[in-house]
């Protein structure tokens, strides 16, 4: 499957990105981690903060490589689109899709679902998936310059 | 029917997410499904689609005890998807039997009742009979046993050393499900959350539904019991089917309020 397949299927669509758009992306991360390290918060706020923050470091390497993911099944496109990026293992994948399918803040009435444990693996993840993505775009797409 | 079933589970695993509207092509020896958001095209013999979903009924050591091989596969198969029909071939392709004692088991369990056979057509169709006076039961047995619970403690084996308690709550658990409901699996124990993650995905793809954990270390798990936190009370509070340590497990970490045993 490549990024033509997507845009014919319609998951994903062409998209002129700018060095600040990526710039802006990595920044909206790096905001995420800092405001998920901070202390007292609930645990499902930290979790929600750090799928954020990697949700954000997917999406610039999505845009690195030109493209955009459809409105529909959004954050599913965005995670699968690793593999064509940075190459992410099936592994890194399902792990990430895993985190995206924990009940979240919104969806579920009572709260409290999320466990320290995963808050804080959501966390370590997010922190790794950026430092990838950035590497990915200094080694792939230089013309960015970052 | 049942080949277009199968193919939607298959078209549903998690890569494949529901959306538009979806053509399913039978040939002899492949399916093509083709979604109008997901055109894609699995060439895949229907015939090594289906064995992955006998292996669900395989190693129960307690169905094993209760039934013969035969009957206990379609039971699984039957009650474990109580919203669908089987015609008798596509019957014995799924649950991995014999034709011959299918036939006969299917006679028996349909003369008592316990399965329904409708005819359409020249089909005969064979479903799980909720009139069944033991329908409820039988299909707690067949979930706590044969199915769904039988996969996933297959699939936590490999790290059952560092696991205190798994057990499967929600819709599953208080058998309020349909085919399609997800699994919900509470893990309190040493493994991280990616390695249930990992451990539990072959599971995913076997029972073709999705399966989320919740992974809680052993400290937090008590600490959060001890404080009565909302949503653990409610789980705790709720139907359960154990996977690993039972209900005895669960007092002895500190759980006060109790449900109905699992």
């Amino acid at each position: 499957m490549s990024f033509e397949d997507w845009v014919r299927n319609g998951w994903a669509s062409q998209h002129k990105s700018t060095r600040e758009e990526i710039e802006r992306l990595l920044a909206l991360a790096d905001r995420d981690l800092a405001s998920c390290a901070t202390t007292g918060l609930a645990t499902d706020w930290r979790f929600a903060i750090a799928y954020n923050a990697a949700l954000q470091s997917a999406t610039a390497a999505l845009a690195a490589a030109g493209y955009r993911a459809s409105h529909e099944a959004h954050h599913h496109r965005v995670i699968q689109s690793l593999a064509l990026t940075i190459g992410a293992s099936r592994e890194l994948i399902r792990r990430f899709d895993a985190f995206r399918k924990k009940p979240n803040l919104s969806s579920y009435e009572m709260g409290g679902t999320i466990s320290e444990k995963e808050a804080g693996e959501m966390a370590a993840f997010a922190a790794d998936l950026r430092q990838l993505v950035e590497r990915w775009i200094r080694e792939k797409h230089q013309e960015f310059k970052l | 029917m049942e080949q277009i079933a199968s193919a939607f589970r298959f078209a549903r695993r998690p890569e494949y997410p529901a959306g538009g509207s979806i053509k399913v092509n039978l040939s002899e020896s492949c399916i093509h499904v083709s979604d109008t958001k997901d055109p894609l095209t699995i060439v895949t013999r229907l015939d090594t689609i289906v064995p992955i979903m006998s292996t669900a009924f395989a190693g129960s050591v307690l169905s094993a005890a209760l039934f013969g091989q035969t009957r206990r596969a379609i039971l699984a198969l039957l009650y474990g998807h109580p919203d669908q029909s089987y015609y008798l071939r596509n019957l014995v392709r799924t649950a991995g039997v014999g034709l011959g004692a299918a036939q006969r088991e299917v006679k028996r369990l349909s003369d008592a009742g316990i399965i329904r056979r409708t005819v359409s057509g020249n089909q005969v169709f064979y479903q799980a009979n909720p009139k069944c006076p033991v329908f409820g039961e039988l299909k707690g047995l067949m979930v706590k046993t044969a199915g769904v619970a039988d996969v996933l403690r297959a699939a936590l084996a490999p790290l059952a050393a560092q696991i205190r308690l798994a057990f499967i709550y929600g819709s599953v658990a208080n058998l309020a499900q349909r085919s399609a409901s997800d699994v919900d699996v509470m893990v309190v124990g040493e493994p991280s959350f990616g390695e249930i993650v990992s451990a539990l995905g072959p599971a995913q793809e076997t029972l073709a539904r999705e399966i989320n954990p919740t992974v809680y270390s052993l400290a937090e798990f008590k600490s959060k019991l001890k404080a009565g936190h909302h949503f653990l009370s409610a789980v705790i509070g709720g139907e359960k089917v154990f996977l690993i340590g039972d209900e005895h497990e669960l007092r002895r970490l500190g759980a006060k309020r109790l449900g109905k045993p699992a």
